[in-house]
Parts: C-alpha cells; structure tokens; sequence
C-alpha cells in the first residue's frame, strides 16, 4: 500500500502579528501547524530575531559582545550598530538599570533614552522593563507614550500591573502588549483574558510565557511552549492564540556557563563559544517549541539563528 | 410642576440660548468660520461621540442644532428625560466651543476649561487602573467656605479626581487650597456649561479607551455607565438647566446628588442635605470602593512577624477564649445598617487592663455587600488569624470561639491599643475581599457581660448554624461544583472537580472555599461547573462535569466519575492528603496519609504509592484525596462506600474515627466501625491483615470483588 501523508494543518491559527511600521516593519503569527512543520501547510511568516541592548550600554557586557561596538559611545550609537547585525529583524532595548534594587535610574532618564533610539533606528522596536513591576508599571506606561506611533512591544505586562501597562500600551497609545507569565499555561491564559477585558485587543498581544537558560528548569519552559500551541491550534483556544515573544539573551548571558572565564573553567575551554552555544541552543529549543520570535545578544548567535530559521521554513 | 417639566424647560432654554448664540457668531464670523477645541482629535468630541459627525466650521452647527433638536422629544418617559439631558450637554458643548473661536483662550488660571487629548490620555491610564478610583463633578457654591474645603479635601484623601464649576471655584481659592492636575483638583470654569468639558473627558476616554465608534450612541452610554466612576454633587439653589445638565449627567450614568429638597430618583438623584456625608453618598451611589494602602496602627504590619511568638514575659495582656468567654464573628447585614469603617470598642481598652492579665474579647466584623453571602462569612472568618498575627508584637491563635490573643509589652508601649486590632480587621477585609464586601464595621467588646452576651447568644448559634448548613450541603442539594486547578502548574491535565461531599484532593479547597474563590477571582483557578446532564447516577458522572475537565485539562481527560475508584476516577495532582489503593485479599481498600512514613498492607510506602497516583493521569484502583473526603457518604460510592476501608495508619484513624463511625452508623448501621479497620499496630501485611478482618467480621469481606 502507498504511504500517503497526511496534513496535520489545523482548523485553527496563531494570530498574525505586525510589529512597527514602515518597510521595516516585520509580522510574526498566522501559522496554522506546529512550529517549523512547513510539509504540513505553508508557514506564511518565519519567527524573527531581535538584538538586546540595554541602558547601561557596554558597562556589563562580556569582553565577546563589546568587540562587535567598538566605536560606540552612546547607547544610541550601539541601537545603530546592533540594527546593522546580520539576521537581526527587530531591536530590544531593556531599561535595566530601572529597578529600584538595582541602579535605580528614574523613569525621565530612562525614557529620554527611549526616545533617543526610537529616532534613531528604523526597525521594529521591543522595549523591555526592568522586572519590577512596580517600577515597570510606571516606566512601561511612560515607554508606551514615548514611543507613541511606532507599533512597538511594550515588554512586559505582568499579572501584578497589567492594568497600568495594559491601559497605556493597549488602550492609550495603541502599542503591542506584551504578556509575562511564568511557566505555567494557566496563568498565561488568565493573563490574556484579564488584558483583553481590560479592552486590550486580543490581536494585538504577544506572550512572553516564561523562559530559562536551556539546563536550567528548561523543560518546563518547553512544555509550557508545547501545551499552548495544542491549546491554541487543536483545541482553538482563541486566549492561547496570541504569537510568543522569548526573552532568551537575558536568560543565557546569566548562567555559570556563559559567563565563567576559561582562566577559572580551563577544562569548559572557550567562554565566548560556550555563550554562544548556551544562547543558540536555548534560542532553537524555545523555536522549536512554538516561539514566535526571540530576543537574543551575541552577533553570531543572531546570524546562526537566522540561519537555521531560514534552512527550515 | 413634575420634574419632567423642570427638564424640559431647562432644555428648551439652553437651546434657546445655543441656537442664539450660533446665529449670532455666524452673523458675525460667516458660517465657513472654522470651529472647535485646541489639542483634540475629536472635533467637538460628545457631539462627535453622539452622532459620528465631526463639527468643523459654524454652518456645521447650525446643522447639529437640528439634530440636538430631534433628542428633545417631549413625551413624559424617562428616556425622553435622559435625552433632554443630553441635548442639553450638547448644546452646552456648542456654547463652549464658540468661546474658542479664533484661536481664543477664554480661560484664566485657575480655570482650565477644555482639556487636551494628551490630559485625557494620562489621566485615563490611573482611572482605568483604579489609581484614580472616581471622579467628582462639583457644581454650584456650597453652603459655606469650610464645607467646599472639607469635601474637596475627602475626595482628594481618596485620590478622587475633582472637577469644579461654578461658585466652588472661588470658595476653594477663598480657603487657600492649591488647585490643578497635579493635585487632582481642576477647576473647569464659572459658567455652568463649562461642565461639558469634564463631560469631555468621559466620552473622550470611552472613545480611546474603550473603542467605542463614533456614533453609537449605546455604547457610549454602556462604556460610561460601567468604566467612568464619575458622579456629579450639585449645590442648592438648582436651577432648571442645571437640572437639565443632571439629566444628561444621568443618562452618562453618572448619578447626581445634591443638597437642595427637589425630586428623588433612586440611585439617580439623591438628596443629601448634609454636606458633609456628600463624600460616603456619592461613593455608595457609584459603588466606588477606595482601596486602602497605609493601614493606621503604630507598629509595623507585615507577614514577616506571622510566626511571632510572645512569651508570658513579653505579654502585656492576653485574652483566651478556652478560659473567658471570647468569639471572633463575621456577620452580613444590609447596607443602610453599616457605617462603613466605624470602629467601636465597649468595655476596658488595653491600658485598662492589669499587667499580664487574661481578658474576655469578643471582636464582630459586620460587614455588607451587593454580592456577599453569609456562606464567604466563614472564609473571611478563617483569614482573621492572619491579619492578626501580621500585627507587629501581636499573636493570634485558635478561631471562633476559642480563640487567644497575645499583645506585647513594646506593641502597648508603642501605642498598640484595642482601636488597632479593629482598623487591621477592617482594612485587610476591605482590601481582600474587595469583590463581595462593600461596606464594613468593627465592634470590640471587652466587658466580660457582653463578652459572655455575645459568645453564648450571637456566636455559637451562628456557628451551630453554619455546620448544619455544612452538613445539609450535599452534592444533591446545590446546583453547581466548581473546578480547581491551582496545581495544574506542577501537574498539567490534572483538574479537581470540587464538589460538597468531596472537597479537593489537597484538603484545602472546600466546596464553599471554591464558590468564594470563583466569587473573589472570577478568572482564577475555580470555575463554575455546571452538573445538568446526569450520564450515570452510581458513578456520578455528568455530561457537564466531562467538558469542563476537558476544557480544563487541555484535552487530557476525557471523562471523569466522582465517585468510583475504578470507573474513570478523578486524576491527582500530587498534593493529595490521602491515598486510597485496593487491597486485593479483601475486597477492599487501605488509605494512608502523607505524614505516616511506614508501609502499608499493599506492600508500598506513601511515596510509593504517590509517584504511581499523581501526575494527573487516571489510575484505576488508586486515588488522592483529603481526610475529610473519608467520611463522606460519596467515598467511593459506586464501590460500596465506606464499608470497603480496611486500613488505615492508627493516627488518621483516630483523627477520623467520630465522623467515620457516625456515617458508618447511618448508612449501614454498624456501631463503632472503625474497630474494624486495622491499622500499623495490628498488620502491615495482608495476611495479617485479613486474619483480622475476618476476626472483626468486616463487611468487606462479604462484599463483591471490586475487579
């Protein structure tokens, strides 16, 4: 008898998502079959790649990422140059030095970098908080006004103060919302469902539900991935529909393994290509389990991950 | 005159006054003359938002006053009120918009007049959020200087934003109080329809905030009626276009209320002649709850002092209710017999009482609500012993009436009095249970008569009556059960159907904890479980009950029974208190619990069991329950019930025994049967086991093989 395949395309789909504006602007979203399963329909829009900076510029970066910004003064100067990077689709600016048990920059300081990079790159623009959520309650809300126009992810709203990022970046200035949960599809659904009550279109939130460093607690991060998308697809749960945003640099660039200099993990050899390594295989696992985009730092991670989404789609 | 007529002619003037003053500027300016307020989007926005038409130039006008014209139907139904209002807003919003011809700024410091979008937008992100919990529209001139101060002040207090127009505007000033957006209390303009402008704000915010089409009228009044919590305080004398105006403020859905006898309207017009109870009327007309953030005791509040143990040397007094009659009580009672936030205490305070010395206390927490039900008053109740211990140098253990109290030398010499106990009680009630408590009054009762009083007269009926509703609680005699998923994120397709006979798995989500659950967090972990289409009575299997496990599993499990171990059994999670596996040689069944570490006559331990149990899958033979699930007449129905139990660790035997003995009683009526059941000192193989089973004549023994 004949092998005929058959299509496990389903009746559903994952929102189709434009983020900024312009020849520029990219669109995550529509696919209607599991992550990168091209053979069983068409995947219309490939998962995008974005690069993270933060305000604190190189000051905390690791000697491999600050060669790739010589020449680079500001903050503003390193969003030029990361938006020229091979691969990269959009760019992630993480206000970092926000939290309060951290830096503890103000909102104004913030904020006027904010505007500072919005003018000057063209791509697509994520604007990540700094984890706080109080602070980011207030920053995000001012994020979302200052970038008024620009169709960009307010990153993230969170269960604790979606109502404040929710109503500025949702409702106000009419940017993407971005919805943080952690690992858990309940919480990510609740999360969705009390934003769009609050009068956030449903169409215009992206999730970020959670991540880790591939190693550590990773296995949850995927299953979580994996029960959405069968939620979204087979079982057509619009409030598991929207396209998933990943976090992974903030994850990776974190972890002994990344981080550890080779003079004390002589037998890890190389700390520049265990970073690498750490971020690519988290970025690939968490695309492979339905991210539709993911942030990431290092140029080669960035250019191997294009890659790789390339040769599969 | 009735007060339609009072409405009809305050219209018929603003319009008149309006259709004057349009004809006038187009005589003077020519109709093409452009039109509108500065920094807006929105044309002349409540015209805009009524009708989808954009005013741009004066001919425009001309063209909305006709269409003004059409609203102001002259039927005597409330609806043609409600659109005379609106008319009259309108027309209120064309007189405005002339003032600002030409590039003008009619208005001076300290008025502001219109407010641009951006203000709309940044004031509109805190009302959405609650930040900004409601605001006031006050009109007139109050009836003295000190009263204006004092009610712009309770609103400020609560973070009310305070739109001013007319005479309030001076007294204000008069009183030295500093006005503006940035302390929340705007000062719009000294004629009456400079009102419109907060109107403004409102359809402004339902247009950006809540996507509401220009033109649907409907919606309009739906997204102001539900998202915009503003009210209108209206000074006496009224006058027949203000109460025009109020008309429409109504029909906003905004209720007005006012100090001058005129016509009531209930929940719409409501007449306050104390000016001073302006501030708690209004917020009870537009159920606008402040939430309380700074509770005011002179010690610390916190969960960190929740474990706090106070030693008979650090205690300055104690109250203890297994040696004098002590009781803490929640009651529900009708709005109008609450004085929200009053705190009473009748008998000694703290600093009346001698060093070291045992006291009566008897706390009762009154409490009302649209949506409370005396059933949540237990779930209040049972949070009283952490609100209390999360006092800095305050210890609170035990609950109803045997409760004890410690409060420490530094908590008094810091200040800590009887007062502080009743504001903790109040804000944390208040706070947490926001969804149902509306309302809310504390009385401290120390004189030991009263204490005695309240004990054996109030309380105790109260809680005998509350478990015979407990025990009347069966899963025949409510309408619905409610599903739990609290732990899905440790054990993904597990869902535990919570019903009044079987709580959930874990022991700590009743069915009355679940329904207050649902009541509290309307999206959370504890929906509504529909149980109208019976499958099959033995098993308890419901058409209902199947989808929802479905839906809430993510399409793990397809069908569940609730009271068979055999037939589709609920999943567990792995938080169960119990476990329940079939015991072979006797046709019957062993539990064990999570604090017996020994082995069991099924040849494995509790972790044993639990790694083949959990982890929400079904499996025949073997389920995870809570303790009080053992006594229950649906344990295991579809099985026998009961009578099956052969084993049990001695502890939980004995910490079930009454309950179990007295349902063994009813339904087979055997004296005494957990004497039956064996236990750690009697076998911890089956053999044994069964050699003494058999001894007892255990039923069974003679019942059918459950496989």
């Amino acid at each position: 008898m004949p092998f005929n395949a058959k299509s496990g395309k389903f009746s559903a789909s994952i929102n189709t998502v434009e983020i900024g504006c312009g020849d520029k602007k990219i669109t995550i979203g529509g696919e209607n079959v599991l992550p990168f399963y091209t053979f069983d329909a068409p995947v219309e829009n490939a998962p995008k790649v974005g690069v993270e900076i933060t305000d604190f510029g190189l000051e905390n970066e690791p000697e491999c990422i600050k060669k790739y910004y010589e020449g680079c003064e500001t903050v503003v100067d390193m969003a030029k140059k990361a938006a020229s990077f091979e691969g990269v689709d959009f760019l992630s600016f993480r206000m970092e030095g926000g939290d309060p048990n951290g830096a503890n920059k103000s909102t104004d300081e913030l904020i006027a970098m904010l505007k500072e990079i919005a003018a000057a790159v063209d791509i697509p623009l994520v604007v990540c908080g700094c984890k706080h959520v109080e602070k980011d309650a207030e920053l995000l809300a001012k994020a979302a006004e200052a970038v008024e126009g620009k169709n960009a992810v307010i990153l993230a709203a969170r269960e604790e103060n979606y109502k404040n990022v929710g109503a500025a970046a949702g409702l106000a200035y009419k940017q993407l919302v971005g919805a943080e949960s952690s690992v858990d599809i309940n919480l990510a659904k609740q999360l969705n469902v009390l934003l769009t009550q609050l009068g956030v279109d449903g169409k215009s939130i992206l999730m970020n539900v959670g991540s880790a460093s591939a190693g550590y607690g990773f296995e949850y991060v995927v299953s979580t991935m994996d029960r959405v998308k069968a939620a979204a697809l087979s079982q057509g749960d619009t409030t598991l529909q929207m396209p998933i945003i990943t976090p992974v640099a903030s994850e990776t660039w974190g972890v002994k393994e990344a981080v550890a200099s080779e003079a004390d993990m002589p037998e890890w050899g190389n700390q520049e290509e265990r970073g690498i390594d750490m971020e690519v295989e988290t970025a690939a696992a968490v695309l492979a389990a339905g991210s539709n985009a993911v942030i990431l730092k290092h140029p080669e991670s960035i250019k191997t991950i294009s890659k790789m989404i390339k040769e599969l789609m | 005159m009735t007060l339609f007529d009072v409405v009809f002619n305050g219209n018929d003037t603003v319009y008149g006054l309006t259709e004057n003053a349009v004809d006038a500027a187009i005589a003077q300016h020519g109709a093409d003359k452009a039109v509108g307020f500065p920094h807006t989007a929105y044309s002349l926005p409540c015209y805009y938002a009524v009708t989808g038409t954009k005013i741009e130039k004066l001919g425009d006008m001309k063209d909305a006053l006709a269409v003004i014209k059409s609203l102001m139907t002259r039927e005597k139904r409330l609806n043609d009120a409600f659109m005379s209002g609106v008319a009259t807003a309108l027309c209120a919003e064309l007189i405005e918009a002339l003032k600002y011809i030409d590039g003008a700024t009619p208005y001076e410091e300290p008025c502001y007049g219109h407010l641009a979008d951006a203000v709309i937008r940044e004031l509109g992100v805190p009302l959405v959020t609650g930040d900004i919990p409601g605001v006031a529209v006050i009109l007139g001139s109050a009836p003295s200087t000190e009263e204006a101060a004092a009610l712009v002040k309770s609103y400020q207090a609560q973070g009310i934003l305070v739109t001013l127009v007319g005479g309030i505007i001076d007294q204000v000033a008069e009183a030295g109080m500093k006005t503006g957006a940035n302390v929340r209390v705007i000062p719009l303009g000294k004629d009456v329809t400079s009102v419109i402008h907060v109107v403004s704000v409102a359809v402004r915010a339902a247009l950006i905030f809540g996507n509401v089409a220009p033109g649907d009228a409907a919606a309009l009044m739906e997204y102001t009626f539900k998202r915009v919590p503003a009210f209108v305080n209206a000074f006496a004398p009224l006058d027949p276009v203000i109460v025009a105006c109020g008309a429409g403020a109504i029909a906003l859905g905004f209720p007005v209320i006012t100090n001058e006898e005129t016509f009531r309207v209930p929940k719409s017009l409501i007449v306050q002649k104390d000016v001073s109870k302006f501030n708690a009327t209004s917020l009870e007309a537009r159920d606008i709850k402040i939430k309380i953030t700074n509770i005011d005791i002179p010690v610390a509040f916190a969960s960190a002092f929740e474990g706090e143990i106070i030693r008979r040397g650090d205690m300055q007094v104690e109250f203890d209710g297994s040696r004098v009659d002590c009781c803490e009580l929640v009651q529900t009672k009708e709005a109008s017999e609450i004085e929200d936030h009053k705190i009473t205490i009748v008998g000694p305070d703290v600093d009346e009482m001698e060093l070291g010395s045992k006291n009566c206390i008897a706390y009762v927490v009154e409490v009302a609500g649209k949506n409370m039900q005396s059933d949540f008053e237990p779930v209040i109740e049972r949070k009283f012993h952490n609100y209390i211990n999360c006092i800095e140098g305050v210890y609170h253990t035990g609950q109803r009436d045997m409760q004890r109290i410690r409060i420490s030398k530094d908590a008094f010499a810091a200040g800590f009095r009887l007062k502080h106990i009743g504001e903790v009680l109040y804000a944390s009630v208040k706070n947490e249970f926001e969804a149902v408590v509306d309302k809310c009054q504390v009385t401290i009762y120390t004189d030991p008569e009263q204490c005695k009083h309240m004990r054996h007269e109030v309380a105790i009926p109260t809680f005998d009556k509350r478990d015979a509703r407990l025990l009347s609680l069966t899963d025949e005699s409510v309408d619905v059960y409610y599903s739990c998923i609290l732990c899905q994120a440790f054990s993904p397709s597990h869902v535990c159907v919570v019903t009044p006979e079987r709580l959930g798995l874990c022991g700590a989500v009743s069915w009355l904890d679940a329904k207050a659950t649902n009541q509290l967090d309307p999206n959370g972990p504890c929906q509504v479980i529909t149980k109208e289409r019976l499958v099959d009575d033995r098993i308890g299997e419901y058409e209902d009950v199947n989808e929802a496990v479905k839906k809430f599993s993510q399409g793990a499990l397809e069908e569940v029974s609730l009271y068979s171990i055999m037939e589709k059994p609920m999943t567990s999670c792995g938080c169960f208190e119990c476990i329940c596996g079939i015991e072979p040689f006797s046709n019957g069944v062993c539990i064990t619990n999570r604090e017996y570490a020994g082995m069991t006559p099924l040849g494995m331990t509790f972790p044993e069991l639990a790694s083949m149990t959990g982890g929400g899958v079904q499996t025949p033979g073997f389920m995870g329950h809570g303790k009080h699930f053992i006594a229950s007449k649906k344990f295991m129905k579809a099985e026998g019930g009961i009578e099956r139990i052969v084993w049990m660790p001695k502890a939980l035997k004995e910490q079930v025994a009454d309950r179990l003995n007295a349902t063994a009683k009813e339904l087979y009526g055997i004296d005494n049967f957990t004497d039956m059941i064996g236990d750690e000192t009697i076998a911890e193989d089956p053999e044994t086991l069964l050699a003494f089973l058999t001894e007892k004549n255990h039923p069974a023994l003679s019942m059918e093989p459950m496989m």
